[in-house]
């Protein structure tokens, strides 16, 4: 809640907002955006973007509506084309008609806007899934491990309840435990409480914390701003398809160097 | 009224030998229209353009061509083209193909209901194309049509009567009662029993249908 209250964990000494950040391991960002461009049809949704995510980072997306967060999301797990410009997970392109495509989204987790729990399977089988088919870990481990995260996300009695019989602030955190059961490298969320009623957002915000306490790495296009202040490394600002600033929470909120930024800041402490 | 179930009681062997006939010739077609009927659904919903005109192709043929012209073309068409086909495999197989035509439609729509979202996530998981297919798109399609599918297997069921007046000339329900008929002139009572016949097993499908869609319609 404090000034300055970004979580420690994982932060990159020496790290310059902006470039690319070392990453301890190996050297290289987790996720590299080069020159990115994404348009549909005449109608243009990002426009030359760089951006990069260390391992460990938590940035949050922030931008008007309609900005192109949640399609540059997408498209760091090739659910979208880019049109030009590269997206490097691991050093590695990014290329949705690939088969290595396969493997890269089995290590980048994504959470919707509409949750998308698939309702013919069990809160358990929704989870249970794919580790067992596409990973191969065998069912009774891969059970185990769906209850353990089903602890996490404070729901382990739901586990043999049906998604539809869920409020949406549980499916939220079944669709978070859904995707952490893949033991990603990466989460994308997607407008994680944009589809959930005010007393259900807290609930799947926690659960969200408390992931980028422990070290995920994260990048979370949202609109709560108390949440990008409190929990986030850096917040990357987004305008008609172009990144105007990018830096520390404290820093947007208090002194954004762009007018863009500044008007989109006063707008939501004034809302 | 007693000469009504008279008819019935001395030829209890052939209305149940009919019963029994149709029973055999609808359970068999039911599990090829549903078998092709899916990969049909698939090859329409497929992201070659090579496939849907295949699958297209499949639905407007089987979908266009009379029943009758169909099991005429199975039978008598491929055993004098020199095929040795069977009765019951001409009569299963073209029943089955053609009510496939109308599975595969049904189901198409079913794939449609299910959201964009569905196969993002699962694309998202790490899925393959044909994973998602199989695993969430078809499995919740089926869900959605169980109803139409219900009306399907009915027509199905009561498509079957034209194998015995067929070429085909299985002894099913209504060709059984056409054999009592001619042996006791009593038509009315034939046909009625034939029609019972029809209800016994429309209805029980019926039933079935009813129990599927209680259990497995998915709420969204």
């Amino acid at each position: 809640m404090s000034a300055g209250g970004g979580r420690q964990v994982a932060f990159v000494p020496g790290a310059t907002y902006g470039g690319p950040i070392e990453d301890r391991t190996t050297g290289a960002p987790l996720v590299e955006l080069r020159g990115v461009h994404k348009a549909f049809g005449d109608n243009v949704v990002l426009r030359d973007i760089d951006l990069s995510i260390a391992t460990g980072e938590a940035i949050v997306i922030a931008g008007p509506s309609g900005s192109g967060k949640s399609t540059m999301l997408r498209c760091i797990n090739g659910l979208e084309e880019v049109n030009s410009g590269s997206v490097l997970f691991e050093g590695a392109p990014v290329d949705p008609g690939s088969k290595a495509i396969r493997l890269m989204r089995a290590d980048i987790g994504m959470v919707f806007q509409q949750f998308n729990l698939f309702p013919h399977k069990s809160v358990l089988d929704n989870i249970v899934l794919a580790p067992v088919k596409v990973k191969g870990i065998e069912p009774d481990v891969a059970r185990a491990r769906a209850r353990e995260l089903l602890e996490t996300v404070g729901i382990p009695e739901k586990a043999d309840a049906s998604p539809a019989d869920l409020s949406g602030g549980q499916q939220q955190r079944v669709a978070i435990a859904r995707a952490l059961a893949m033991d990603p490298k990466l989460m994308l969320f997607v407008e994680p409480t944009s589809a959930l009623d005010p007393e259900m957002i807290r609930e799947v915000l926690d659960v969200m914390r408390e992931l980028a306490r422990g070290g995920m790495t994260m990048a979370v296009v949202t609109h709560e701003m108390g949440f990008a202040r409190e929990v986030c490394d850096r917040i990357v600002f987004i305008d008609e398809g172009v990144i105007v600033e990018q830096g520390p929470p404290d820093e947007f909120f208090k002194a954004a160097k762009s007018p863009r930024a500044r008007e989109f800041v006063d707008k939501i402490i004034h809302h | 009224m007693s000469a009504l179930f008279d008819v019935l009681t001395e030829h209890l062997d052939e209305f149940g030998g009919g019963l029994w006939v149709t029973l055999r010739l609808v359970m068999g077609a039911f599990v090829i229209a549903i078998v092709v009927g899916t990969v049909v659904a698939a090859l329409r919903i497929a992201p070659s353009v090579w496939l849907r005109r295949l699958g297209g192709i499949y639905v407007e043929s089987f979908r266009n061509i009379p029943l009758l012209v169909l099991l005429t073309m199975a039978y008598a068409g491929l055993r004098r083209a020199g095929v040795p086909i069977g009765q019951w495999t001409a009569g299963i197989g073209a029943l089955g193909l053609y009510t496939a035509a109308y599975v595969a439609e049904v189901l198409r729509s079913g794939v449609f209901a299910v959201s964009k979202g569905q196969i993002e996530a699962s694309l998202s998981l790490g899925f393959s194309y044909a994973q998602t297919l199989r695993r969430i798109v078809l499995p919740q399609a089926f869900r959605t049509v169980i109803p139409p599918l219900g009306s399907i297997t009915i027509a199905m069921i009561k498509n079957s009567a034209i194998i015995g007046v067929s070429l085909i000339a299985l002894n099913d329900i209504l060709k059984s009662a056409r054999i009592v008929q001619a042996e006791t002139f009593k038509t009315e009572e034939a046909f009625l029993w034939a029609a019972v016949g029809y209800l016994l097993i429309t209805v029980t499908a019926t039933i079935a249908f009813r129990f599927l869609e209680r259990r497995y319609v998915i709420s969204r």
